[in-house]
């Protein structure tokens, strides 16, 4: 029973984004962007971050590879640099990049973590994994980019044209920080357990899967549409 | 008392798709009949105005850009760069003298029953009228992916229904929000059908309690009507090409005119999703779109495969360690 209830647990672990994404949301945050202030890209940046599941998997998975409040910090602050810089900079500048390639892309990093937690760079390629901080940062700007995508996908208007990007990315900051307290928690609780070893194995595993599965999705869309 | 809705009268604004590509040709269609079948052209000599507005911009169209096949007046265009776009047409006034027979049989089968209620009340059914009427048309587009706010634009039709969010982008199972104006003011209290490409073959359904202001539908046809400050919400059951219409009709003051109709319809089309506005391509496939992420997972699909594969793994993982 005790297998089962964790496997239940983790499940829910997983989907908490899927849950919170089941909305249909998109006119719906065009309309709250057009008929609110700031506050609005507030709001729908810490959505977006929220109901991003690539987003989210990226993160559970340099989570698994961290130990203490202090590495975690260290790690999300540069992912935060990482992608603030692209998502400001990028929408900004009105740079934005096909939305299926760079979701494909993102989709890598998911893939890439949960292989780097695996230690696949070790036992497969026989060499040892770049350096984490140094990815974070590469992935970071690359999740930016994403989310600059995303945000310029909305009509924004001209008016207050940098607060707006400015809010939005405070939004996906807040998002992303209410996202990580249940991971945070999920993970550290779990390594109490002794079935520890086999979830951090099975959820980077899935984190593998859910890579490729994503990221044959987006390239098979990218063909679709062009 | 019961109507029936057959929009034989009706004016149209049609596309095959209201999602395209940019730069590309396109063929919109004015149908003058019902949605499926237009009965005439319209002479260019009676357009008081055709528009297309997209990138702010209001653009009037040329009559040399007019075609005709068959019964059907084509308006051929390149369409222009991404966007949310808006097409228009309006007609200028003409007359119809109507035995009270005949005018009585066309607002029942047009579903200007208000009237209709208003001739058996005032026992005016043996009239006969004199009726000024000009058609009011709309059609909303999206060009690629980007969403622009050009759906908002008003064409400043004596009548026109103003969307209050973008129907490019809307999913099966949300609501269409609209604001229909007459002169420019919110029309109140006003009689408004919708219905879909698929509903327009059926057109001898009976349709009671037509002065109800609950909404209902029959065979697809629905029918609404305008709250105080003029707008409908209205549930979009499942993708598709969608028209509203509604006619305006009043007594007219004019010398030897008894009644004055201004007749209104707006199509759009709610597709799939797709990088935050929908997309037409296939109307029948049934994913779950209930996100605002463009073409990712259905989310069901996605909640039980990880729901498996994780579960699968932790199993089998712990099963291998013990």
């Amino acid at each position: 029973m005790k297998v089962i209830s964790r496997v239940l647990i983790s499940g829910l672990f997983f989907i908490l984004p899927v849950l919170v994404f089941a909305h249909g949301v998109s006119d719906a945050d065009q309309q709250i962007l057009s008929n609110g202030g700031l506050g609005a890209y507030i709001y729908v940046g810490a959505k977006h971050m929220l109901t991003g599941y690539d987003h989210l998997l990226f993160l559970a998975g340099v989570i698994f590879y961290l130990s203490g409040f202090k590495d975690i910090v260290k790690f999300i602050t540069v992912f935060t640099i990482g992608h603030s810089i692209t998502l400001t900079g990028a929408s900004y500048a009105g740079i934005k990049a096909d939305e299926h390639l760079i979701d494909a892309v993102i989709a890598l990093s998911v893939l890439y973590k949960g292989f780097e937690n695996l230690d696949g760079f070790k036992k497969i390629l026989g060499t040892r994994s770049p350096n984490l901080l140094l990815m974070v940062f590469i992935f970071g700007l690359i999740h930016g980019f994403g989310l600059a995508t995303r945000l310029q996908s909305f009509d924004i208007g001209t008016d207050q044209f940098l607060p707006k990007i400015i809010c939005f990315n405070i939004g996906v900051e807040l998002g992303q920080v209410l996202a990580l307290i249940p991971i945070v928690f999920i993970i550290s609780k779990w390594k109490s357990f002794k079935s520890y070893d086999s979830f951090y194995k099975a959820a980077n595993f899935y984190l593998v899967i859910a890579g490729i599965g994503l990221f044959i999705f987006q390239i098979y869309n990218y063909f679709q549409v062009h | 008392m019961a109507f029936l809705v057959f929009c034989s009268h009706d004016m149209f604004l049609k596309l095959d798709t209201h999602y395209l590509e940019p730069n590309s040709s396109v063929e919109i269609q004015l149908f003058n009949g019902t949605f499926s079948q237009s009965d005439n052209v319209i002479t260019r000599d009676r357009m008081a105005d055709v528009s297309i507005v997209g990138q702010g911009q209001r653009t009037r169209i040329d009559s040399s850009q007019w075609t005709e096949r068959g019964n059907t007046t084509i308006l051929s265009l390149t369409t222009g760069p991404v966007g949310t776009w808006v097409a228009g047409v309006s007609t200028l006034p003409r007359l119809i003298e109507l035995s009270s027979s005949d005018f009585n049989d066309y607002l029942e089968h047009d579903g200007a029953t208000d009237m209709l209620q208003w001739r058996i009340e005032n026992n005016a059914l043996d009239d006969d009228a004199v009726e000024k009427y000009s058609k009011h048309v709309k059609t909303i587009y999206q060009v690629g992916e980007a969403i622009t706010s050009d759906w908002q634009t008003a064409l400043g039709y004596p009548i026109e229904f103003m969307p209050l969010n973008n129907p490019g982008t809307l999913h099966a199972g949300e609501s269409f929000e609209v604001e229909l104006l007459w002169n420019g003011e919110p029309l109140a209290n006003q009689l408004v059908y919708l219905g879909s490409k698929e509903s327009t073959h059926s057109h001898d359904h009976d349709e009671s309690g037509g002065h109800s202001h609950e909404s209902h539908s029959d065979q697809g046809i629905t029918t609404f009507r305008t709250d105080d400050a003029g707008h409908m919400s209205i549930p979009i059951p499942d993708h598709g090409i969608y028209f509203l219409k509604t006619i305006h009709l009043q007594h007219s003051t004019e010398p030897n005119i008894t009644h004055e109709s201004n007749w209104a319809t707006l199509t759009f089309e709610v597709g799939h999703s797709h990088g935050g506005v929908a997309h037409g391509h296939d109307h029948t496939h049934d994913e779950d779109h209930d996100h605002d992420h463009g073409d990712e997972f259905p989310t069901t699909l996605f909640f039980i495969g990880s729901i498996l594969i994780f579960g699968g793994l932790f199993l089998w993982f712990n099963r291998k360690k013990s």
